[in-house]
């Protein structure tokens, strides 16, 4: 198949890399050249604008920022409606606001342009290991085609529902994970101050009923002090942002997650936000020492 | 002065009539011809386009709701004006927005201030406003007869975008203490004791606020008809945390009364006044207290 890439960086990288291992034509525009270099020698073309991808594709994969990124590339100036044929598949892996997808597929749509949102849990080392959890939204029909070129990249593939409905499970996911490493923090923050050695709380509740993947995976990396990114900080700030504007707008009331945002903001404005987002643990540490 | 007054809500109607009243010539228009009738018949001159009261006058007041209905009738009205000519306004908008707007407006020799205010619909009738303005300096003495006619103070916080920040603020610290009135308010009733007797005894003492002044008497008589929409306050939440967002700053408990505003919305008392946060809290009332 003909696969449009756009949005070449961490998680971009590799996963295009994956689509062309198992055989794809790859069709690459990116926004600064260099993020094209490890494409060199493998089976992709490079073009000029996002426009001349789309003509030359039969399925083009976006994976960049945030909504106005996305909105850029799908219907800006030389943006993917400009040059893509009725019939073209857009699937924007992008983590954004369930509302903007909505609102990027119908007017994609217009075109005769599908949109599927199908963004990704995981990180870099799930990019890496082709192991990503995949949530789609989009029609079933749409979903059915691209459903093999997503299995490349993901080891879980779901379709949730219609238009958005992947970004909703994303945000889902998001309320989850980031409310999640902050209880392990807590956590271990309590037990630590209580003089108490968290690595063995941890091993005793792994056992019980406050088991989670937070817990084993996130907590470990705590005990082992490694901060080092995984999922950044300033990610997951920016993730439960899209959670809180679409509380907002539903009228949606989030207390946890609400919380959560803020220790997040914290710790983007004291300078952690390169950090790995367990670095929560660190600010809780910074708080409950004396000046 | 030659003025411009575009957004004829609460707040823009007695705006417009002390204007008048203090001798300005006022040149109007609105989206819907009817809302400014009121002003025509109060002798302002009535325009059929935004780029005509933009034209007409050296200063152009806007009172409206969101940041794109600010940000839309600058655009509209930048062309029109002449150079030297200032964009004033009242509205209650994001910082940011405010700042993109003042850079748009500089290149074409045209000042923006954002002035929001505080006050309520009571203030705006009484012209007693707290103002809060950024904007460059030297514009002041041009603008201190419109603000002396709209309020009782007003203070030039910064640049453009600065008034905005203190807006936020104002907003921050009032909502919160609504909120703490409120379940001031909710524990004194699950307790069994009159909310009435507490807020008088508290007023003389060190938790008098206003909040507890204005809001906790219409918790007190349970009078939750507007007032101020809470709706609005709502909409100020998203525009305070967005920009706590953007610029990394902690706000845990405007985020936690963000919430129960949240909860409001949703039980369809945005059109209600604020005090109604003590209605949220009251849908989980202790068992005692019914």
């Amino acid at each position: 198949m003909n696969v449009g890439f756009i949005g070449l960086g961490l998680m971009g990288r590799p996963m295009a890399l994956h689509l062309e291992k198992a055989g794809h034509a790859l069709h690459l525009w990116a926004r600064r050249p260099e993020s094209l270099a490890p494409f060199a020698g493998v089976n992709a073309k490079t073009y000029a604008a996002p426009a001349q991808v789309a003509a030359n594709a039969d399925v083009v994969i976006t994976m960049v920022a945030d909504a106005p990124d996305v909105e850029n590339v799908c219907l800006g100036a030389d943006g993917l409606a400009a040059g893509g044929k009725p019939g073209l598949i857009v699937v924007d892996m992008s983590t954004i606001n369930p509302n903007a997808a909505r609102s990027i597929g119908s007017r994609l749509g217009e075109k005769g342009i599908e949109f599927v949102d199908a963004p990704v849990s995981g990180g870099e080392t799930g990019a890496i290991n082709a192991a990503l959890t995949i949530m789609v939204g989009g029609k079933p029909e749409v979903f059915e085609k691209v459903k093999p070129l997503l299995e490349k990249m993901g080891k879980s593939v779901t379709l949730i529902g219609g238009s958005g409905a992947g970004q909703v499970a994303k945000a889902c996911n998001q309320i989850l994970t980031g409310v999640g490493v902050m209880a392990v923090a807590e956590a271990f923050n309590f037990a630590a101050k209580s003089g108490v050695d968290a690595a063995k709380v941890r091993e005793a509740l792994l056992g019980g009923f406050a088991y989670s993947k937070v817990l084993e995976n996130h907590g470990q990396r705590m005990l082992d002090r490694n901060f080092k990114p995984g999922f950044k900080a300033w990610m997951h700030q920016k993730d439960l942002r899209i959670v809180m504007e679409e509380a907002h707008r539903m009228g949606l009331m989030l207390p946890s997650a609400a919380a959560t945002a803020q220790v997040f903001n914290a710790i983007v404005g004291s300078g952690m936000g390169e950090n790995d987002s367990i670095t929560a643990l660190q600010l809780l540490e910074k708080m409950s020492t004396p000046e | 002065m030659r003025l411009g007054f575009i957004g004829f809500g609460t707040m823009g109607q007695p705006m417009v009539e002390h204007l008048l009243k203090a001798g300005h010539e006022l040149r109007v228009w609105s989206r819907r011809a009817a809302s400014a009738d009121f002003a025509v018949a109060l002798g302002a001159l009535r325009c059929a386009a935004v780029a005509e009261v933009a034209s007409g006058s050296e200063i152009v007041c806007t009172n409206v709701t969101a940041n794109a209905d600010v940000a839309g009738l600058a655009d509209a009205l930048r062309p029109a004006l002449a150079r030297g000519a200032i964009h004033l306004d009242f509205s209650t908008i994001a910082p940011g927005v405010a700042k993109t707007i003042a850079v748009a407006h500089a290149e074409c020799g045209v000042d923006f201030v954002d002035a929001p205010v505080s006050g309520g619909g009571v203030g705006a009738r009484n012209a007693t406003l707290a103002i809060m303005w950024g904007g460059r300096e030297e514009l002041a003495p041009r603008l201190a007869p419109i603000f002396s006619a709209l309020g009782k103070s007003a203070v030039r916080i910064g640049e453009a975008g600065a008034g905005q920040v203190a807006k936020a603020c104002n907003q921050m610290i009032l909502v919160n203490l609504i909120e703490a009135c409120a379940e001031a308010a909710a524990l004194a009733a699950a307790a069994g004791v009159d909310f009435t007797l507490v807020r008088e005894a508290m007023l003389g003492g060190s938790a008098g606020s206003r909040a507890l002044e204005v809001f906790g008497a219409r918790m007190a008589t349970r009078d939750f008809a507007a007032g101020v929409e809470a709706r609005l306050h709502h909409k100020d939440y998203a525009l305070l945390t967005d920009e706590a967002t953007r610029i990394g700053a902690p706000l845990p408990v405007s985020a936690t009364v963000w919430q129960q505003l949240n909860a409001l919305m949703a039980r369809g008392l945005g059109t209600q006044d604020t005090s109604s946060l003590l209605r949220v809290l009251e849908t989980v009332r202790p068992e005692s207290a019914r």
